[in-house]
């Protein structure tokens, strides 16, 4: 995982525990104030440098929000292809660098090389075409440049794309071996159930735009987040987590559950889960067919509450993805196109899926574009109350495990969520 | 390079390359912790950088390690902004050959250091309601506590000058970081000029090399993300700026998205800010 943690853990008595991450934090929302709308897209990506394009990418399309500023269908095009290729580089690292590791007891990606160097190899060659797609949009792979409020300074030659477009399916079995390599990992049989939040739309596989659903019936539009998601401060962190406003923590008391829910523990209620797992518990039906069938020969099936199961999920995110890049890149041809924005005054949010989850960004601007108001809310604040909820149950569960083997269950529950410290203390 | 020749030579003969291979540590700070990706994801030469190089320390790259050194050389990644790190930053200098800040966090302050154009305890209670328990300081880059070997520029780092490290340091050679403006490159690559000829406010003249003019290349003014060049002419563009029709608060946005206020960039930075003080 990125970025500084450490986990406390009392098993004394009433089972105490608290994720405390000390990574320094860097005040983004508060410096942001003050900046140019036209800067904030290169700024924000420097929150993290796994996922630039997340957060580029969402804090323009709030700045055009809040600003009004329109943009064209190739536009949305570009940035979903964008999105789509960091999305699956990230995935990628994640699985075998951070995630492998654990799972075949090693400390980390080095060593590795003697008995897992193909798989090694072959997911550097996959990053390596798919950090290509991203910086053939965005002018190199980490904090893009072509991308401001209102479109894309260049736009990349066809024979740039269609260059890309033959790597792209040179590495299409290769997505395949990657689910199945994940699928060999050794996760145990743990069920912890709670909301899982996505964003959906009708037509596809929602990352950019959509409404906010959830398995447990929410379904709201990205304008209403705010009068539904509340931030709060710990005191041990300098993430804060966010929540489902009104749901009370210990009382199943929640709108639009399902009856089969009612039965469950009335202690997953409030607590949410965002990411790959979360968003093909929504919208598996909107995958590919070809992910659905790999899908079903490794065993997944949604719905599924195993946290562990989240790095599977990320493979089956990887097929489906570089499927969906063929496609857009197969059917599109793109055009020039001139680059105009004027701000107004106004506020204004969006919402997307990053690799980790449901990113949030909100602005207040002024009439010269400049920044009064930021919020950022990122994936791993979503899931902060989860991760230590789960974490909980694990451990309690696990009591009697001698404490290396303990620690090391920790550490893959922790890491399946994949969280970004970096980010969240942003 | 603030550590002499003579003295160079003396660190080159007791090999950098000491025992077969160097041994590294990579520290990070505050930062987005993409130059450390870029260095663990150096490309196509990943596993040979692995197998020449011990990489002792990184917490990305795995856990533990061995923190306390010594390193033939400490590759130091963010904004100092806590004054722990000030402490860890002077012991792996005492403990390292060689400490190169890598990424314009640390090289000049960065992104981070923004915040350094307003005052401390506004930006934190934008953020934070309970700022009791806070202790950054303001973002300063790494030499300001400690003597540097020299500098990997850029945001994330350069590959270029990246190659150029990992092969001096294999060679035991002095490395030669890129240290013109990115105007040269631009026009090494054929560009047109976007200040002079579009009238964009551009950052090129006074914004170090290595990216390869990546902005001008894609239709867009160089942003000044690699940081200062030595001796940079600040007060010449801004004053060009404010011609192009740019606002002061533009001009000076233009000269403080990455460089903290105390370097060459200063005569850029002339003018108070009037934030609203909410």
């Amino acid at each position: 995982m990125e970025g500084e943690t450490a986990l406390v853990v009392e098993l004394d008595g009433e089972p105490f525990l608290q994720l405390r991450i000390f990574e320094p934090p860097r005040f983004f929302e508060g410096f942001l104030v003050g900046r140019k709308y036209d800067e904030v897209g290169d700024i924000v990506s420097r929150i993290c440098g796994i996922c630039p394009v997340s957060h580029m990418i969402t804090a323009i399309q709030a700045v055009e929000k809040a600003a009004g500023i329109e943009v064209s269908e190739q536009t949305v095009t570009l940035r979903r292809l964008m999105c789509l290729s960091q999305i699956i580089a990230s995935h990628l690292v994640h699985l075998y660098v951070l995630a492998m590791p654990d799972y075949y007891g090693y400390p980390g990606i080095v060593g590795m090389q003697g008995q897992l160097g193909d798989r090694v190899l072959r997911m550097l060659r996959m990053k390596e075409v798919m950090n290509r797609l991203t910086g053939i949009i965005g002018g190199r792979a980490l904090h893009p440049v072509t991308a401001l409020p209102g479109g894309f300074t260049a736009i990349p030659k066809p024979q740039e794309f269609a260059g890309i477009l033959e790597e792209l399916r040179s590495i299409r079995e290769d997505a395949g071996r990657v689910v199945r390599d994940v699928a060999d990992f050794a996760v145990p049989d743990f069920h912890a159930p709670c909301e899982h939040l996505a964003l959906d739309t009708e037509e596809r596989y929602a990352i950019n735009t959509g409404t906010i659903v959830s398995d447990r019936g929410l379904s709201i539009a990205v304008d209403q987040y705010g009068e539904h998601f509340q931030e709060a401060e710990v005191p041990y962190a300098f993430a804060k987590k966010s929540v489902i406003a009104g749901r009370v923590i210990g009382k199943a008391r929640v709108e639009g559950v399902s009856p089969s829910d009612r039965g469950r523990d009335a202690r997953d209620t409030g607590t949410i889960r965002v990411g790959a797992l979360a968003r093909l518990n929504n919208k598996f039906d909107k995958l590919q067919e070809r992910t659905r069938s790999i899908a079903q020969e490794v065993g997944f099936s949604p719905p599924d509450d195993n946290p562990f199961h989240n790095n599977l999920a990320q493979s089956l995110e990887v097929v489906d993805g570089i499927e969906q890049c063929i496609q857009v890149l197969e059917s599109t041809s793109f055009e020039d196109e001139e680059l105009f924005a004027r701000p107004e005054a106004g506020e204004g949010g969006a919402i997307t899926e990053a690799p980790r989850g449901l990113l949030h960004h909100w602005y207040k601007v002024d009439r010269q574009g400049v920044v009064e108001e930021a919020n950022i809310v990122t994936p791993t604040s979503h899931n902060f109350r989860v991760i230590e909820r789960d974490l909980k149950e694990l451990v309690t569960r696990h009591r009697g495990l001698d404490e290396p083997k303990l620690k090391l269950l920790c550490e893959q529950l922790v890491r399946a969520y994949d969280p970004c410290f970096s980010c969240s203390v942003h | 390079m603030k550590v002499c020749n003579a003295h160079r030579q003396v660190l080159i003969q007791e090999q950098i390359v000491s025992d077969g291979k160097p041994r590294i540590g990579v520290f990070k700070y505050s930062c987005c912790a993409g130059c450390e990706f870029q260095l663990i994801f150096f490309q196509e030469h990943i596993l040979e950088t692995f197998e020449a190089a011990d990489i002792i320390y990184c917490r990305m790259l795995q856990s533990g390690g061995v923190e306390e050194g010594p390193f033939d050389v400490a590759l130091i990644e963010g904004t100092v902004t806590e004054d722990w790190q000030v402490e860890q930053l002077r012991k792996i200098r005492s403990v390292s050959k060689w400490v190169i800040p890598i990424g314009s966090c640390a090289v000049c302050g960065g992104v981070p250091a923004i915040k350094n154009t307003q005052e401390e305890y506004l930006v934190q209670n934008r953020v934070y309601a309970d700022t009791s328990k806070i202790t950054s300081m303001r973002a300063h880059s790494v030499d300001q506590y400690v003597p540097v070997d020299g500098y990997i520029k850029g945001c994330p780092m350069g590959e270029r000058d990246l190659t150029e490290f990992v092969t001096s340091l294999l060679l035991g050679k002095r490395p030669e970081f890129l240290r013109y403006a990115v105007c040269v490159e631009c026009k090494l690559k054929g560009n047109i000029c976007v200040l002079v000829a579009y009238g964009w406010p551009c950052m090129g003249p006074v914004t170090n090399a290595g990216c390869g003019a990546l902005c001008p290349s894609h239709d867009r003014a160089c942003y000044g993300c690699w940081g200062p060049m030595k001796a940079a002419n600040a007060r010449a563009l801004a004053n060009r700026f404010s011609k192009l029709g740019l606002t002061p608060d533009d001009v000076y946005r233009k000269f403080t998205e990455f460089g903290e206020p105390a370097n060459e960039w200063k005569p850029g930075q002339v003018r108070t800010w009037a934030v609203a003080q909410k």
